[in-house]
C-alpha cells in the first residue's frame, strides 16, 4: 500500500513538475518580450487583423506605431486563414476584450451590430468617402482596404486580338463584350474566358451586382425583405444572368462543358499564361496570376445590357472590404489609443507606407501619396480616382448566407439544373426569412 | 511447393510495390515541389525541379521560427504521448481485470466520448479555460498537455482493452501470490507484455498530436508557445496559398515523425521477440 | 477475477489505476461537453453575444432543418462506401507487411505517409489530379467519362471524396492491424500448420479470431471517422458542386460558425453525436462479445 501511494505521488509530481516547467518557461520568455514590460500608466490594446496574408506587416505596423507612441502597448493578432472560429469570437470567448477588430463591412449591421463605437467625429472622415455606417447611420467602420471586382483581362492577349492599345471602358455593352470574345477567338485563343465558379464568386460578388441599380443598394435589400421586389421581372437582375450565360457558355468558356468544378487555380493559370484572356474576379486575383506570369492585367466592367449610357456598364464595383471597428466594451483610454492607431495609418508617413507599400492595399484615403505596384490594385485605385466605381455590392448582404445558402442554387443555375425563375424564387424566399 | 512459395512472394512484392506507388506519390510530389517556385508548382506539380535550391528551406526555418516551434512541438507531443500511454494502460488493465459496473460504465462513456464532434466543445473549452479559469493565459502549454491526455485516453484505453484481454492471467496470479501488490504486478509483468501495443498506440498518438492544428490554435496565443502546425499557417493566403514555402514547411514538419517511426519499428520487433522468450 | 480482500485496498487500486485518467478526461471532455450541452439551450447567435436561455427551441429548429437530414443521409452513403473498403484494404496491407518480406519496415513507414500530409496540401494535390490530370489522361486516351473534371459532377465529386478518404485511412488502419498480427502467437500458427491446415484455413480459424480486438478498434474508428468526415470534404470539394457533397459535419460547422446561428449548429452537433453514438455503441457492444479472452 505504501508503495502504491509512493508511485501515485511520483506520478502526481511528474505531472506537476511538467506543469511548473512549462509555466516557468513561458513566464520567463514573456517577461523578456515587450508586452509584459508594461508599466503603470501605459495603455494596452489588442488589435486583430482578418487578412492572414498580411500578418507580418500587421505586426510590424504595431511595432512602428509603438515606437512613435511609447505610452501605448499594442498586441497585434492575426486571424489564420481557414480557421473555423473567427478570431474576434475566440478572443472574446476566452475572456479578452479586443480593442479594435477587423471585420467585413456587412458585420456591423448584422453579426456585430452592437459592437462598435461611433467614429463619425474622427478627423479622417474628411479624407474618405468610404467610412462604413452602422444601422443607425453613423460611421462605425474605418475603411481599411478598398477592393473591387470585374472582368479581369490579360492585357497582351486582348491587345493582340484588338490590335493596339485597349481601353477596358470601351466595352460598355454586352454585345461589345461578345464581339471582344469573338475577336480574341479569331486571334487564335480557343477559349477567351476561363470562368471559375467558386461559391463566394458567383454568389457574394457576381449575384449581388443587381443591387447597384439603386443609388443606395440597401433600399433594394429592404424591398426584398418586405417581399415587394420582383426579381424575375427585373431587367437588371436578368441582365446580369444573361451576361453570366455568355461567360459560362461552351462557346467561349474553357469549362463550358462542365462549368462547375474547382477551377480557381486552373482559371488563373490559363489567364496568367495567356491561354485564356478573361475571368471574373477581384484585384486579389493578382496573387495567383503573378505566380505564373509577368504580364499586365486590368479590369473590364461587367456589362448588364446593351445600353452604352447605363452607368452600370461603365463602372467597376469597388469599395471597402475590410473595416476596423473599435469595441464599445473597451475603456475610453483604450478606445482613444485605438483611434490614435487609425490616425497613424491615415496621416503618419510610416502608417501610409505600411498600408500601401508594405501590405499592398488600395487606400481609401485621398491623402495617401503611395501607389500599389500590383496592376489590378492600381486599376482599382485609378477607378476610385476617376469616380468610375459602383458600391461593392456584397457589403449589403450577409456574405456567409450567400456563400452557404444561396450559392448552391446559383451554381445549379450555371450547371443548367435550375431555371432562372426558380432561382429568383429561392432568393426572394431567402430574403423573406430575414428580419 | 517451392514454386508456389516463390509465386506467393512475387505476388506480395507486386502488391506492395503497387500500393507503395499509390500511397507514396503525394510525399514524392512534396519532395519534388519543395524545390520549385509558385509558378512551377501551379503549372506542373508533377515535373522535376530545375535545381536543388535549399534557399526556401532556409527562409522557412527563419519564418516559422523553426527551432522554437520545433521544441514546443516536441515537448508537447512527448509529454502528452507518454502520459496518455501510462495512464491509459493502467486504466484499461484495471477495467479488464475488474469489470465492475462503474468500470464498465466508465469504459462505455469513454468510447462514446470519441464521437463528440470536436467543433461542439471548441467554444466551451475557450470559455472555461480562458474566461473562467485563465489557464490559457497563465500556463498554455501545460493546459494543452492536460487536454491532450484527456482527449487521447479514450482511444488508447479502447485499444489496450482488447489486448489486455489476450494476456494470460496465470502470470499475474503467480506474481500476486509472490506477494507483489497489484500496481507492482502491473508494472513488472503486464506493462512489458503490452510493449508492442504501447508502441503502436504511441505512434498513433504522435501522428495525431504532432500534426494537430485545431486544439493548439484554441489554446496557444503567444508567439513563443506556437507549435509547428500553427506557425505553418503564415504561408496560407485567403485566395492563394504560398505553396513554395508551405510545402517545404510541411516537409520539415513531418520528416521527424517518419524518422521516429522507422526507429519505433525496430522497437516493435524487439518487443515481440522478448515476449516470445517469456 | 481480482478479489481484493480489504475494501480499502480495492478502493486504493481503483484510485491508482483509474484516478488520473478520470481527472484528465473530466477536464478535457466531460466538463466542456456538459457546458456545450447547456449552450444548446440558449439562443446564442455567435460566441460573442450574451447568453440567453431559450429552452428546446434550437433542437426544434435543428429537427426541421431538411438540409441537416439531407447531409446526414449523404454521410450514411459515404459511411457505407468507405468503412468496408478501408478495413479490407488495411488488413491486406498489414498482412503483406508482416509476411516477412524484405524491407517490410520501409513499406510500413511509407504506407502511412498519406496520413501525415494534412488536409490542405492533400486537397490541393488531389484537386489537381481530379481537375487537371485525369481529364488530360482521358483526353489523350479518348476515354469519354474521364475527359471532364471530376469535381463538377455530383456523383464523381462524391466518389472523389471516397477515394481520397480510403487512400488516407488505409495506412492508418494498417498500423493497428500490424499490432494485432504481431500479437498472434507463432506457436499457435506452427501447430496448425503441422496439423495440416492450409493458408486459408489458418487465416480463417487462427488469425481472424485473434484479430477481433483489432477489428473492434478499426471498424469503430472508420465508422466514427466517416460519420465525422470534415477535412477532406472541406479541402477537396468544399461541399460543391452546388452543395451536393456537403456532409453532415460541414453542415454543422457552417451553421454554428458561419451562418451565425451557433445554438442551432451546436444542437445539430449533439444530434449527430447521439446518432453516431448509438450506431457505434451497437457495433462495439456486439463485436466486443466476439473477443476471445486468453
Amino acid at each position: 500500500m505504501k508503495k502504491t501511494l509512493a508511485l501515485f505521488l511520483v506520478f502526481l509530481m511528474a505531472v506537476s513538475l511538467t506543469a511548473c516547467g512549462g509555466s516557468n518557461e513561458s513566464g520567463s520568455s514573456a517577461s523578456g518580450s515587450p508586452e509584459a514590460g508594461s508599466k503603470d500608466g501605459k495603455v494596452s490594446i489588442i488589435i486583430t487583423n482578418g487578412k492572414g496574408e498580411i500578418a507580418t506587416q500587421w505586426e510590424q505596423a504595431a511595432k512602428d506605431f509603438m515606437a512613435a507612441n511609447p505610452d501605448i502597448e499594442v498586441e497585434a493578432i492575426s486571424q489564420a486563414v481557414g480557421d473555423t472560429v473567427n478570431l474576434l469570437d475566440k478572443l472574446t470567448a476566452s475572456g479578452k476584450t479586443v480593442t479594435m477588430a477587423m471585420m467585413a463591412p456587412d458585420s456591423i449591421v448584422n453579426k456585430y451590430k452592437d459592437f462598435g463605437v461611433d467614429l463619425s467625429g474622427e478627423k479622417w472622415n474628411a479624407d474618405t468617402v468610404y467610412g462604413v455606417k452602422d444601422a443607425s447611420g453613423k460611421v462605425a467602420g474605418f475603411p481599411f482596404s478598398i477592393e473591387g471586382f470585374g472582368l479581369v483581362y490579360n492585357k497582351s492577349v486582348v491587345e493582340k486580338a484588338t490590335g493596339g492599345t485597349f481601353d477596358p471602358y470601351s466595352i460598355n455593352t454586352r454585345d461589345k463584350l461578345k464581339a471582344l470574345f469573338d475577336k480574341i477567338q479569331a486571334s487564335g485563343v480557343k477559349y477567351p474566358v476561363a470562368y471559375q465558379t467558386e461559391n463566394w464568386s458567383v454568389a457574394n460578388h457576381y449575384s449581388t451586382q443587381f443591387l447597384n441599380q439603386a443609388e443606395d443598394p440597401s433600399t433594394i435589400v429592404e424591398q426584398l425583405k418586405a417581399g415587394t421586389f420582383d426579381l424575375a421581372s427585373n431587367p437588371v437582375w436578368n441582365g446580369y444572368y444573361d451576361t453570366m450565360d455568355l461567360l459560362a457558355s461552351p462557346q467561349y468558356n474553357k469549362y463550358g462543358e462542365r462549368p462547375l468544378g474547382k477551377y480557381y487555380d486552373d482559371a488563373h493559370l490559363s489567364v496568367g499564361k495567356g491561354e485564356s484572356a478573361i475571368l471574373f474576379n477581384g484585384n486579389w486575383a493578382f496573387d495567383s496570376l503573378k505566380a505564373v506570369s509577368g504580364e499586365s492585367f486590368g479590369f473590364i466592367p461587367v456589362p448588364v445590357d446593351n445600353n452604352p449610357d447605363n452607368p452600370l456598364n461603365n463602372k467597376i464595383a469597388a469599395g471597402p472590404t475590410n473595416i476596423l471597428v473599435i469595441n464599445k466594451a473597451a475603456t475610453p483610454a483604450e478606445q482613444d489609443a485605438a483611434k490614435k492607431f487609425l490616425n497613424w495609418i491615415v496621416y503618419d508617413q510610416k502608417g501610409q507606407d505600411f498600408l500601401v507599400n508594405q501590405a499592398q492595399i488600395v487606400s481609401a484615403f485621398k491623402n495617401n501619396p503611395n501607389k500599389v505596384t500590383n496592376p489590378l490594385g492600381a486599376a482599382i485605385a485609378e477607378a476610385v480616382q476617376a469616380g468610375k466605381t459602383l458600391p461593392f455590392s456584397s457589403n449589403y448582404v450577409k456574405v456567409e448566407d450567400w456563400g452557404n445558402i444561396l450559392a448552391p442554387d446559383i451554381q445549379k443555375y450555371i450547371a443548367k439544373k435550375e431555371s432562372r425563375t426558380d432561382l429568383a424564387k429561392v432568393i426572394e424566399n431567402y430574403f423573406k426569412t430575414q428580419k | 511447393m517451392e514454386a508456389r512459395k516463390k509465386a506467393a512472394s512475387f505476388l506480395t512484392y507486386l502488391l506492395l510495390a503497387v500500393s507503395f506507388v499509390l500511397f507514396v506519390f503525394p510525399f514524392f510530389l512534396m519532395l519534388v515541389n519543395s524545390f520549385k517556385n509558385n509558378g512551377e508548382i501551379l503549372e506542373s506539380p508533377f515535373s522535376l525541379p530545375h535545381s536543388l535550391d535549399f534557399g526556401r528551406f532556409a527562409e522557412v526555418i527563419d519564418k516559422m521560427n523553426f527551432f522554437v516551434s520545433f521544441r514546443n512541438t516536441v515537448v508537447i507531443t512527448f509529454l502528452s504521448v507518454l502520459f496518455i500511454g501510462i495512464f491509459a494502460a493502467m486504466t484499461a488493465y484495471y477495467m479488464v481485470r475488474r469489470p465492475t459496473k462503474f468500470n464498465n460504465g466508465l469504459f462505455a462513456l469513454m468510447v462514446a466520448s470519441m464521437i463528440i464532434p470536436f467543433q461542439s466543445i471548441m467554444i466551451p473549452l475557450i470559455y472555461i479555460y480562458g474566461a473562467k479559469l485563465h489557464w490559457i493565459d497563465a500556463a498554455p502549454i501545460p493546459l494543452l498537455i492536460i487536454l491532450y491526455i484527456g482527449f487521447g485516453s479514450a482511444l488508447s484505453i479502447f485499444m489496450y482493452h482488447g489486448f489486455v484481454k489476450s494476456i494470460p492471467y496465470e502470470l499475474e496470479e503467480a506474481s500476486l501470490l509472490d506477494g507483489c501488490t497489484r500496481p507492482q504486478t502491473f508494472f513488472k509483468i503486464v506493462l512489458p507484455m503490452l510493449a508492442p501495443t504501447s508502441v503502436t498506440i504511441a505512434i498513433l498518438n504522435v501522428l495525431w498530436i504532432w500534426n494537430d492544428y485545431l486544439l493548439p490554435s484554441l489554446v496557444l496565443t503567444k508567439e513563443q508557445d506556437f507549435t509547428m502546425p500553427i506557425k505553418m499557417k503564415v504561408f496560407n493566403g485567403t485566395y492563394m496559398n504560398n505553396w513554395e514555402l508551405l510545402i517545404p514547411a510541411l516537409l520539415l514538419t513531418i520528416l521527424p515523425v517518419l524518422v521516429a517511426y522507422l526507429f519505433g519499428q525496430r522497437y516493435i520487433i524487439r518487443g515481440v521477440s522478448q515476449g516470445a522468450i517469456k | 477475477m481480482i478479489t481484493e480482500k480489504s475494501r480499502l485496498k480495492s478502493l486504493g487500486n481503483q484510485l491508482f489505476f483509474t484516478g488520473p485518467t478520470i481527472i484528465f478526461f473530466a477536464l478535457a471532455v466531460l466538463i466542456p461537453f456538459a457546458y456545450g450541452l447547456y449552450l444548446t439551450l440558449t439562443d446564442m447567435t455567435s460566441p460573442i453575444n450574451p447568453i440567453k436561455f431559450s429552452g428546446f427551441g434550437n433542437y426544434k429548429t435543428a429537427f426541421m432543418d431538411t438540409a441537416f437530414w439531407e447531409s446526414m443521409w449523404l454521410t450514411v452513403e459515404f459511411v457505407v462506401a468507405t468503412v468496408l473498403i478501408i478495413n479490407i484494404l488495411g488488413f491486406i496491407l498489414a498482412f503483406l507487411v508482416t509476411s516477412g518480406v524484405r524491407m517490410q519496415n520501409f513499406f510500413r513507414t511509407s504506407l502511412f505517409t498519406p496520413n501525415l500530409i494534412g488536409g490542405l496540401i492533400l486537397g490541393y494535390i488531389w484537386q489537381f489530379i481530379f481537375v487537371q490530370t485525369l481529364p488530360s489522361i482521358g483526353d489523350k486516351l479518348g476515354i469519354e467519362w474521364l475527359r471532364l473534371g471530376w469535381l463538377g459532377d455530383e456523383h464523381l465529386a462524391f466518389w472523389a471524396i471516397v477515394i481520397v478518404t480510403i487512400w488516407q485511412s488505409a495506412g492508418y488502419m494498417m498500423i493497428i492491424f500490424v499490432a494485432g498480427l504481431i500479437n498472434v502467437p507463432k506457436d499457435v500458427m506452427e501447430a496448425s500448420t503441422i496439423d495440416g491446415a492450409n493458408a486459408w484455413q489458418r487465416l480463417r480459424n487462427v488469425t481472424l479470431p485473434l484479430m477481433v480486438p483489432s477489428f473492434v478498434v478499426t471498424v469503430f474508428l472508420t465508422l466514427k471517422n466517416a460519420f465525422m468526415v470534415y477535412d477532406v470534404n472541406y479541402s477537396l470539394t468544399a461541399g460543391g458542386p452546388y452543395g451536393s457533397t456537403t456532409m453532415v459535419s460541414m453542415h454543422v460547422v457552417q451553421k454554428a460558425f458561419s451562418e451565425n446561428i451557433y445554438g442551432v449548429g451546436q444542437a445539430e452537433a449533439i444530434m449527430l453525436f447521439v446518432i453516431v453514438a448509438v450506431i457505434t455503441g451497437l457495433q462495439v457492444y456486439f463485436s466486443k462479445k466476439m473477443e476471445v479472452a486468453a
